[in-house]
This record gives C-alpha cells, structure tokens and sequence, in this order.
C-alpha cells in the first residue's frame, strides 16, 4: 500500500497533472486557432468588446446576474467552485508536497480556514447532487456523467477530509489516502476530456459566440456548389 | 406549481395541429406548421451531407466545438425560456433542444463521436430524431434570452439558427416564410407581399393626402431620389397594415428637412433568412445593398422592424464590402438623434394614456437599441410606465424567430409563446403598449385579443406622429380653410392649436 500510495502521489500524479495541463493547452489552442480562422474569414471584423468584456465580467466575478434567477442554486454552486479552486491549492499538506517534490512554495491556509471550507465544499457539492436528483428541470437534462463527476470530485474531498481530522487506524488511513490521492490523480487526467474543461474555456465563451456570428462572406455561393444547388428554386 | 404553467385545456388548445393525417403521413414529418411537399427519402443522409457541408464553407464548427467541449447541463436556462416557463415539458428547456443538434455534432463529426459510434455500433441519426429536431427548433422563437442565463455561455438562440438552417437545406422549412422568401427573391414584385410598385406609390400618395388633411404640412414620402441621406427599408407589410407608422416616420423628416427616400427598385426589409437559411438571408442583404448604391444613398435606413433592423446591421458588412459597406441605421436611433438635437418637437399634452415600452428582442438582446426609444417616450407620454423585466433581458412576445408569420401557430404563440409575455403586459396596467417590430405588432395584438387584455397596441412613431409639432414655416393654408375662415372669421390654420403652442 505504501509503495502505491508513493506512486500514486509521485510518478502518476506527475503524469497526470501534465497530461492536464497539455490537454488544456491543447483545447485552449484548438480554441484560439479555430477562432482565428473564423476571425481571418469573416466579412465583417468589427467586434463588439464592450459587450463581450462586460458579459464575460457578469460569469467570471458572478455576483450580480447569478443571483437573479435560482438564487439557492446558484449560492450552492458558487460555493462549490470556490472551494473546489481554493481548497486543493492552499492545503498545508499540499503545499508541503510541492515544495518536497518540486520546490516551490505558497502561503497555506490556516487549519480551521481549511478544514471549514472543506467541510462547505463537501456540503455544497452533496446539495448540488439532490439538487440534480429532485429538481425536475436538472434531474431532466442530467446525464450519467453529471452525476458521476459530483461524486468523483466528492471523493477527493471527503478521503482528505476524514483522513486530516479523524482518529483512524493507520491501514484505514493509508487505504483512504490511497483513494484520496488516486480520485485526484483521476480527476486531473480527465479534465481536459470531459466538461470540467469550462474552467479554462468558460471565460473565452463570450468571444466565441460573437464569433459565431461573424459569417465568412459568399457562403451562398459556395455551399450551393457543394451541395450541387447552383440555380436551384429557393 | 408555476403560475406561469399553462393549464391542460389551454396546452391542448396550443398543441392541436390543424394537418390533415394524410399529410403528415405524406411528408412523413409531424410538424404543427405547414411545410411544403418535399423529398422524404433518405433524409438522415441528406441531413449530413448538408451539415458536412455548412460546417466547411462557414463558422459554425468553431462553436460547436466550443460548446461540445464544456456543455454543463446546469438547467438554469429553463428560468430565461418563456417557452419552457408555459409549459414545462423539458423537451423546451433550451439547454435539451441544443442538445439535439450538438449530439448529431459530437456522434457524426467528432473523431471520438466517430469511434463511440464504432464500437457501439449504434447514435445513428434517425428519421425521428430528425422529426424532433424539426417540431423542437421551430418551438423555439430564437429570442436569445437564455443564452444570457448560461453561465458557460451558450448561445442556443445560435444553435437554433443552425439547426433550421440545416433543416431546410433538406426541404423542411415553414410554408409561410419558404412563399414569401420566393415572393421577395424569385417574384415580379421583388418583395415579401407581392406589392407592385403602382400600388405602392398609391398608397404613398393617400397616406400623404391624408397626412396634409390632418397636419396641414405637406409631407411627403420621396421616391427614388438619387443622391438621399437616408434609403428606407420598411419591412412591406406596413405598407399594408401600419400606416400610422409610416406616417410618423414620413412626419419626423418633414419636420427635420433631411433628405430620404424610398427606392422603387427595392423596398422591402424583411429578410426571413435570418429565422432560417444564411443563403437566403445573404441574397436578400445584397438587395438591399445594391439599391441603395443604385441611388446612392449614404446610409441604410430600416423602418420599425427587429429582425430586419438586425440583420441589416450585422450583415451588411458581412455580405456587402465589410468596412466599406453602407452605414446602416434604425429609424428609432434616427428619430432619437433627431431629437436630442433639439429638431423633432413633441407635444406633451396629446398622449394621456398610460403607455409601455415592449422591447424587440433583436433591438434589447445585445443592447443595441434599449434607452433611446424610452428617452423620447418619457419627454412626451406622461403616463410612461416600465415592464420587468425590460431591456436587454425582456421577455419575447412569442412571435420571434418568423412564428409570428404562421398563422397556424397562432393558438401556440398566443397561448405558450405569449403567456409570460400577458402576464407582463397585465401587471403593467397599460393601456397602449409600444412596439416598434412589425413582428412583435402582429404577435402582440393577436396575444392581446387572444388572452383578453384591455390595451391597444401601435408603433413608436403612431405616437410621434400624433404628438409631432411643426414648425409655423411648414404649416399650409389650405384653400378651403382659408375660405371657410374668411367666412367665419375663424383664423389662419397657422395659428391653430399645434401653431399656438410653439
Ligand atoms: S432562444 Fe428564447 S425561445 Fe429559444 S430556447 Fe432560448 S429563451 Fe427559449
């Protein structure tokens, strides 16, 4: 189990968290060069900015547009993400790892800060998940994977949680560290394949979607020839 | 439950289709709105050749890519859906209906989609998945207001517009808009109402007479004058049905003295492609454009219209010459302009009525056209009140997205698509509710009569036109008044009551 864990939270956590970084790099960068592209066609390259810096804004630092609609929702959710962003980050024990491992270093979050704000992720991320399971719009459009990843980014959450503040036995201990340190291992390698890409792409979505609606000029003519409706009736 | 759900006997009034079975079985498509007859084989295939298709000669795969890649399925859209509101079926939340398109998307253009396919051997599309994505897409008004919920940043009002696009590059697209469209590119009278020019040019002459009747200033609607600040497009069914606003519009430039004019050549700015095919909407804009050139007019100007006004504004420089194409300009910015520069005087005695302000969706959505027009109204109407919400995150009136131009979907957009929109018109207590859309005006006075409320519905400039002033130098003695006052002592027209009041 040791030599697991040591692997775990070493080699493969390495690999992973690369594999996390390059995939974001590579969506980010499919991202901007198809963007680009769409930019380099378009028959009108005026872009609204104001607009789109403003509305991008509203999701970013959500504190006004949010609370307008599903205000419990959204308290839930914001919460949720904050922790989820803050937490890992600025653990004692985690900080201590990279400056072990790599050797760097960041100021922790004091004991109670983290252990309350763990606490409060948990809760939230529990809330979210009966959320999706009784509200009949969410419970609707939820698929497999809604689900699954409530549950794998509780798992990290509740093996730290339980192993930081409880009396438990070393084997039980050593075994939910090892399911802690492999769920965050498991989390980081799929970020960039699964939705949990939003947290890099989310912020660009604005742009994207002004984008969108900046057509390339002649598509009429060119989609006609394609599609063999060259003088064809309308 | 939501008091905005609506109750089964209206739902089931909403959703009666008026198709006779031996058509739907003909088209092989269960559609509540009228579609032409069509080829039915192999439409999956077709479906995706022309999808394969739009997806190389345009944009859209940058976003769809995009979106695929971070689709949340938050659900917090189905709180900004006027449609998911009345009649909470998921089906219309809008998150679900883009997923209909993103799924054929991620299953028939995506390497993984492709390999999943493989090996599962199955997500196929389907005749019926294409039947729902026919009957969901046209559920939708396109209004763009959830996209202003996702916190992602989904434009589904975008996907809508994809996927209508698609559908009718394969034949399905709504009788109503495929006949006018033909009417507009292909007809002898070039516009969406078959109205030849004769017929237009009377009308012009008789909203003139009658404006000279009762304004004694002689307004004039100019035709085919080279060389005009401003070239109107007016989508054409005012011509037939809104003449008050016409002769609004008419009235604000008698009183300003720029120079504008309608070009006979082509006049009208309806462009339905917008609601359903890029091709189409591109030919229409480029008519647009080559009149004004041919009368060398210096700006575009779109009459009361939303969509019309949109896409003339963003399209223009897409098709037309980009940085180099005509200016365009709505006639609300030009009658606020105009006031603002102290050159349009209202009389704010004329309008006692408790008025509202219903934002076109295509004017408010990207904040566009929000402030100017409640700027003026409140200078001259003073029982000026507001509906919440309003501006950029007004509620459709049920008719966007082309609805508005089916008649067989008027129970649906009367009952469902106008329900939120009722509500907000009845809280408000209005007794004129302002909307300057030739869609909105027809949706919204059909909603009006439909749900029983107490309130009439006119254009911005109905009210300009009742409340303008006109300058003493532009007021005409008319023979009979002249007469008439030599008569009876009565004084020159000049120092009537709009006279007086200067
Ligand atoms: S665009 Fe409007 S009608 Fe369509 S799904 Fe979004 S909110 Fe609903």
């Amino acid at each position: 189990m040791g030599f697991l864990l040591q692997f775990a939270r070493g080699p493969l956590f390495r690999l992973c968290f690369i594999i996390m970084l390059l995939g974001l790099a590579r969506i980010l960068f499919l991202d901007f060069w198809g963007a680009q592209k769409v930019y380099r066609r378009a028959g009108d390259k005026k872009m609204p900015w104001r607009l789109i810096a403003s509305r991008t804004f509203e999701w970013v630092f959500p504190v006004k547009r949010v609370f307008r609609n599903r205000q419990v929702y959204s308290f839930f959710s914001i919460l949720f993400h904050i922790g989820l962003i803050i937490v890992p980050v600025f653990l004692f024990a985690h900080i201590s790892l990279w400056k072990s491992s790599v050797g760097i270093s960041w100021p922790a979050l004091p004991y109670w800060w983290a252990f309350w704000l763990t606490a409060a992720t948990i809760v939230f991320a529990t809330l979210m998940l009966v959320e999706r399971l009784v509200v009949k719009s969410i419970h609707s459009l939820s698929r497999g994977q809604d689900y699954l990843w409530l549950l794998l980014l509780l798992l990290p959450f509740v093996t730290g949680f339980v192993c930081a503040n409880l009396n438990i036995s070393a084997g039980v201990y050593q075994f939910l560290m090892l399911v802690h340190v492999l769920s965050g291992d498991l989390i980081f390698f799929m970020t960039p394949f699964t939705k949990i890409a939003h947290c890099v792409l989310a912020p660009f979505s604005q742009v994207i979607d002004a984008l969108a609606w900046k057509f390339p000029p002649k598509t009429d003519e060119d989609i006609c020839a394609t599609l063999s409706k060259k003088g064809a009736p309308v | 439950m939501r008091t905005t759900v609506v109750t089964d006997e209206e739902r089931k009034k909403a959703l009666a289709s008026t198709k006779k079975p031996e058509v739907v079985e003909r088209q092989k498509l269960n559609v509540r709105y009228h579609v032409e007859d069509c080829d039915v084989n192999d439409r999956p295939r077709r479906f995706l050749e022309v999808f394969a298709a739009i997806l190389k000669h345009s944009n859209y795969k940058m976003v769809l890519d995009h979106f695929i890649r971070m689709t949340g399925r938050c659900s917090r859209c189905a709180v900004a859906c006027h449609i998911y509101q009345a009649t909470d079926d998921p089906k219309d939340i809008p998150c679900y209906r883009s997923g209909l398109l993103l799924d054929v998307y991620r299953r028939h253009f995506t390497m993984g989609g492709l390999l999943k396919g493989r090996i599962s051997g199955g997500g196929y599309l389907t005749d019926e998945k294409i039947q729902e994505v026919a009957e969901s897409f046209w559920n939708c008004t396109a209004c763009r207001r959830c996209a202003l919920e996702c916190p992602l940043g989904l434009d589904h009002g975008l996907i809508t517009h994809l996927g209508r696009y698609i559908l009718s590059e394969i034949g399905i697209v709504p009788r109503a808009l495929a006949v006018s469209v033909r009417a507009q590119l292909e007809g002898p009278f070039h516009n969406t109402s078959a109205v030849p020019v004769p017929a237009l040019k009377d009308t012009l002459e008789f909203l003139e007479d009658d404006m000279f009747e009762e304004k004694s200033v002689e307004i004039k609607f100019p035709t085919d004058v080279e060389g005009s600040d401003y070239v109107f497009f007016a989508p054409v069914s005012d011509y037939l049905m809104e003449a008050d606003s016409l002769m609004g519009i008419a009235a604000v430039f008698a009183a300003t003295g720029d120079s504008w004019t309608i070009g006979t050549g082509y006049f009208d700015a309806i462009n339905y492609g917008l609601f359903y095919n890029d091709r189409i909407l591109e030919r229409v804009i480029k008519n647009v454009d080559q009149e004004t050139r041919r009368l060398k007019g210096k700006h575009v100007l779109i009459g009361e219209c939303g969509h019309a006004s949109r896409v003339a504004k963003n399209f223009m420089p897409t098709y037309c010459g980009g940085e180099d194409s005509v200016p365009v300009i709505n006639i609300l910015e030009y009658t606020y302009k105009v006031w603002k520069e102290g050159r349009l005087n209202l009389n704010p005695d004329v309008i006692t009525e408790k008025i509202a302000y219903h934002d076109p969706c295509n004017f408010a959505r990207n904040r566009w056209i929000v402030n100017q027009p409640r700027e003026v109204l409140r200078s001259f109407c003073k029982n000026y009140v507001e509906m919440t919400p309003a501006g950029e995150d007004n509620i459709c009136c049920g008719g966007g997205g082309g609805a508005v131009s089916m008649d067989e979907l008027r129970p649906y957009r009367t009952t469902i698509g106008g329900k939120l929109k009722a509500e907000q018109i009845r809280k408000s207590g209005c007794e004129i509710l302002v909307a300057p859309c030739a869609n909105c005006k027809k949706q919204l006075r059909e909603l009006v009569e439909d749900q029983g409320l107490d309130c009439r519905v006119v254009g911005f400039h109905d009210l300009v036109y009742k409340a303008i002033k006109f300058d003493d130098s532009l007021l005409v003695r008319k023979e009979e008044e002249v007469t008439a006052g030599q008569n009876n002592g009565l004084s020159d027209p000049r120092d009537s009551s709009e006279g007086k009041e200067k």
